[in-house]
């Protein structure tokens, strides 16, 4: 196992196959060509990507509080009413600090758990590996809507229902965060930790100076996910919570609609400003994600 | 090899875990010790508390409740209402869970149509009415299971006939009247569609709620006499499910066209594209900031005779509630006293359940609508929803199987035929 | 993965004492995901289970019912066209979502104008809540005056009735789902590209391949633990997949696009049939599983793990 490593994989696939030499002049040929057409597909792609959330910023400062019967980019009046609205209607301040919290305290928890576990996973060896692995991967595969009530009777066994703690304990750890670092480790060479290990070093300083810095992309990546899950947790909120002040962002967005009517530029509203935090996370994690190998000096 | 520069981030790493563990224990010691107890009352005594949960107050009318349940307080010193206001289409999942918990409110509020699933399952306990004459009589009835009062009614709302008069105007047509019947709805309808211009002359959605009703309408019944079976493949049903299925097309709108899409009817008579609309009294507030807009309402026509549809929604006292006398106190002021009639009125909150027509002149008196009485006038021939424990069910396939009927994947008397061998295949 | 065992046992009067050793780092490692797990994740399933035995409508007491939910749901035709409906999507959506997400990955981490712009762009939609998106795609996809359509008749091609049809339905939710979900494969490849070392292709340049075999032959194989993770989550999650049908086809026309966990919600909480969804959950787990264990047992053949 040592010996497949990034490197020697990457030395060796060239070797495996060889190249024509016909097809390497024609595309250096058509490159520039090539990449104005490039160019011109992500561009339009980006708008295709970019078009629900303008709308949406659009219907939300559109007069009137209906739909439009279909999507306009254009606005005559525009308005920030239904922002007031929402302030009005809602205890923003308090409903965004609570989710911000339970995010963030979800998402430190998450990274910790599954860096730790994954680290196990990769670089310790034991009987059964592979069922545990199995089993963790298991908490994956029944759906939410059914745990959701075994769950709640369970939380009021604890009397934990209607606090913070319930919010966040379901999602402490998460298989999904685990596979994700774990694949990320098990792409470093284990040479590295190979030789730390002669030179004395322990699990500990492994997985804390090496190993972790080396996944810092899928730290990162997951850090964003595990934020975004939690922001837009609905279901289990839902019937955990009952008393105001541990309200969440999409249950106070899910009050805007009415039995008969909904307000949508208010849910519109809602909706961008619940965009905003996690649009945050992405762009100061993409840096990591991008940056997350070269600055290491893996070489 | 790198082994530097992360000294740092598994630090923080650390650190912000523990701060939030910490943080963690700390706010959920906090919050358990708050919960069941409330401040005192002025004798020294602790206030029982009653907890309610509804949804008819979610979208605007959450300060409304709070007047009652002040009103209320200030009756009752000894009891302290904590009020839980969730929107409709997520209140049954909470309060299914929390019935599953054993922690659902004292009391809380259910719609007619899934009255009966709770009363059924034993969930309610029977309340004890000391003015049963201030209710109106047939929605008051509506909350009896087995013949025990299981809930009071909190509020309802009917559908009338909402129609744009510029659009008759031009047709040269005749406003609706209390006498109409299908044929004169159909006949406009056709008059003022012009598919070129996107004016439609009327619009129905094709629906559980509007069938049960067309077909009481076209002098049928939905269930049999012992609500054991369904009795909709007849010709009442077939003629109910016919007036609500060949319209679309022809002079209302089918779902390609965008039927069915939120707001889509209601966009449609703002923008003055539609000749006739049944829908809720609830859109009077909607319509009436819709400038130019000229409209008025009436009673909705009938075939063999009249019947309207009426939304009502209950009151009912949870079974394992500890203060079962407060919590019934609470529901029976809630639901008939003068300070909730009153403020009901005031702000337009749906209908209060009263007996006392005489109670709705305040409502009466505001325009638009013109002919608000066509509101009244409509509660002298309703037409309440069949109730099954499995509603849910049956009302998702009636509707699946209208809509195979409108889609043209099924002719009617197959779809009312499915729909009534599937319906009691659930119901039996 | 299985030879690891061995590297750790070299002599074996040592071995106890490193075994100890070792048991005591993997509970260090493992414990604080392992509990929270057990209490939160493993304890409700096992109620499920029970909870799968039962008659119950979450309201009155529960009646036991042995295996009846079962019998009466492999029995029924209802059940088998979810899981068909279940795994057309599937089917529709993985292609062109890993696909589609490698290219943008592999595009987005070349040096392109506004690059950190488009990689932003392309990750909006994941953000984007399905309440809105199902909206903006009804319209899209609306079958007289809906933008794709109107491009459809333009082009002179046939113009299909999308969500009204039971045919399209689950063709749109599909095409809406990996539109929405491109940019979550895009974000995850990107960061697994980012372990291709640059060298390396600059060495392969040097030896004369072209972008394309370069692709195939380097970037490809690194990028295969990335790759099978986003298809067993793809696949994991494909197999639960709700939201997007419950908002845009609400599961017709005609029951055409009910998926499994939609049937799963529509029992428990709107059906009072609770014993019944946890059955078909259970069911929905064994799926899950076979096709998952498949893919960890077949791993060895194509993903290049250290």
């Amino acid at each position: 196992m040592p010996d497949s490593t990034v490197l020697t994989q990457s030395t060796r696939a060239p070797q495996a196959h060889s190249s024509s030499k016909a097809d390497k002049v024609t595309s250096s040929r058509r490159l520039s060509g090539r990449s104005l057409v490039l160019h011109a597909l992500v561009v339009l792609g980006a708008i295709m990507m970019l078009f629900p959330f303008l709308w949406t910023v659009v219907t939300s400062i559109t007069p009137s509080g209906t739909l439009a019967s279909g999507p306009s980019l254009l606005v005559k009046d525009p308005t920030l009413d239904a922002y007031r609205k929402l302030f009005d209607s809602l205890p923003v301040g308090r409903i965004i600090a609570n989710s911000l919290f339970i995010a963030i305290a979800t998402t430190v928890l998450q990274l910790l758990t599954s860096s730790m576990a994954a680290y196990a996973f990769s670089r310790i060896a034991f009987r059964g590996k592979n069922v545990v692995f199995a089993l963790y991967l298991a908490t994956m595969m029944i759906p939410m809507q059914v745990l959701v009530v075994p769950l709640f009777i369970q939380m009021t066994e604890f009397k934990l229902n209607d606090t913070y703690l319930s919010l966040i304990a379901p999602t402490i750890a998460a298989a999904f965060g685990i596979f994700l670092v774990k694949q990320a480790m098990d792409s470093i060479p284990r040479d590295l930790d190979e030789a730390a290990t002669l030179d004395g070093a322990g699990h500990l300083r492994i997985f804390s100076t090496m190993i972790l810095p080396l996944t810092k992309a899928s730290l990162a990546t997951l850090a964003v996910f595990a934020f975004m899950g939690s922001w837009n947790s609905f279901l289990w909120p839902l019937v955990v919570i009952r008393s105001p002040e541990f309200m969440t962002l999409p249950l106070g967005l899910a009050t805007l609609k009415g039995q008969y009517t909904t307000e949508w530029d208010v849910v519109m509203a809602g909706s961008v400003m619940s965009i905003i935090p996690i649009a945050v996370i992405y762009l100061f994690a993409q840096k990591h994600i991008i940056e997350g190998m070269s600055h290491t000096g893996l070489k | 090899m790198a082994l530097r520069m992360s000294k740092p981030f598994t630090v923080k790493l650390l650190a912000l875990s523990t701060l939030s563990v910490l943080a963690l224990s700390a706010c959920s010691q906090g919050s358990a010790t708050k919960q069941e107890t409330a401040a005192p009352s002025e004798g020294g005594d602790p206030k029982t508390v009653v907890r309610y949960m509804n949804f008819s107050a979610n979208g605007g009318n959450e300060e409304t409740l709070g007047a009652i349940e002040a009103a209320f307080e200030a009756a009752n010193s000894d009891i302290d209402v904590q009020i839980e206001t969730l929107p409709y289409d997520d209140y049954f999942t909470k309060l299914q869970t929390a019935v599953a918990g054993k922690t659902v409110s004292d009391a809380f509020e259910l719609n007619y149509e899934n009255f009966v699933t709770y009363a059924a399952s034993g969930a309610l306990a029977e309340i004890p009415v000391s003015n049963a004459a201030a209710y109106s009589p047939r929605v008051f009835e509506a909350f009896q299971h087995d013949g025990k009062q299981l809930g009071l009614p909190v509020s309802f709302s009917n559908v009338v006939l909402f129609y744009n008069k510029d659009l008759f105007d031009k047709a040269g047509l005749d406003y609706p009247t209390a006498d109409w019947t299908w044929q004169d709805e159909q006949k406009a309808a056709e008059a003022i569609t012009d598919k070129a211009a996107g004016v439609w002359g009327d619009y129905q959605p094709i629906s559980f709620h509007e069938f049960y009703k067309a077909l009481e309408q076209a002098g049928g019944s939905f269930l049999n006499e012992d609500g054991t079976a369904a009795t909709i493949a007849t010709p009442e049903g077939e003629a109910a499910a016919k007036w609500l299925v060949e319209k679309s097309g022809t002079s209302m709108p089918t779902e390609a066209d965008g039927a069915g899409t939120p707001d889509f009817d209601t966009n449609l008579f703002k923008e003055g594209k539609l000749g006739m609309w049944h829908s809720g009294i609830w859109m009077f507030g909607g319509l009436a900031e819709v400038e130019d807009l000229n409209w008025d309402i009436a009673v909705e026509p009938g075939d063999a005779q009249k019947a309207s549809a009426l939304f009502a929604n209950g009151a009912a006292v949870s079974a394992t509630s500890q203060n079962v006398e407060a919590a019934a106190k609470w529901v029976e002021f809630l639901t008939s006293s003068k300070e909730m009639v009153d403020l009901r009125l005031e702000k337009a909150w749906e209908l209060p359940p009263v007996a006392d027509d005489a109670l709705f002149a305040p409502y009466l008196e505001q325009t638009p609508p013109a002919n608000r009485q066509a509101v009244i006038d409509s509660l002298d021939a309703i037409a309440m929803p069949p109730v099954v424990v499995q509603q849910q069910e049956m009302q998702d396939i009636v509707g699946e199987e209208l809509s195979n009927a409108a889609a043209g994947r099924k002719d009617v008397a197959t779809a009312l035929k499915d729909a009534q061998e599937r319906i009691n295949n659930v119901i039996k | 993965m299985t030879s690891a065992a061995h590297t750790w046992e070299p002599i074996a009067t040592r071995k106890k004492k490193t075994d100890w050793k070792r048991y005591g780092w993997l509970a260090f490692f493992l414990l604080p995901s392992a509990i929270p797990l057990a209490i939160f994740v493993f304890r409700p399933m096992i109620s499920s289970l029970w909870i799968s035995l039962h008659e119950w409508n979450l309201i009155s007491d529960m009646k036991w019912v042995g295996l009846e939910n079962y019998s009466k749901l492999l029995s029924s035709d209802q059940t088998w066209d979810i899981i068909g409906h279940t795994l057309l999507y599937i089917a529709g959506y993985l292609p062109i979502v890993y696909f589609g997400g490698l290219a943008l990955a592999v595009l987005l981490n070349q040096k392109i104008y506004g690059r950190a712009f488009f990689r932003s762009a392309y990750f909006l939609p994941v953000i984007t809540s399905w309440v809105v998106v199902a909206l903006v795609w009804q319209w899209l996809l609306n079958p007289s005056n809906g933008l794709v359509n109107q491009v459809l008749g333009f082009l002179n091609l046939p113009q299909p009735g999308w969500w009204t049809d039971p045919v399209w339905a689950m063709p749109s939710v599909i095409l809406a789902s990996a539109w929405k979900d491109l940019g979550f494969v895009m974000v995850i490849l990107l960061a697994g590209l980012q372990a291709v070392p640059g060298d390396v292709l600059e060495a392969a340049k040097m030896d004369g391949t072209n972008a394309w075999q370069r692709f195939w032959r380097i970037t490809f194989p690194l990028l295969s633990p990335s790759s099978f993770f986003v298809i067993v989550i793809s696949l994991i999650n494909g197999f639960q997949v709700f939201d997007q049908v419950y908002m845009m086809t609400g599961g017709g026309p005609s029951g055409s696009s009910q998926v499994i966990v939609g049937q799963i919600y529509d029992l428990t909480f709107r059906y009072g049939r609770a014993g019944e969804a946890s059955a078909l959950s259970w069911i929905l787990f064994l799926l899950i599983m076979l096709v998952t264990a498949f893919q960890l047992v077949g791993q060895k053949r194509w993903v290049h793990n250290a």
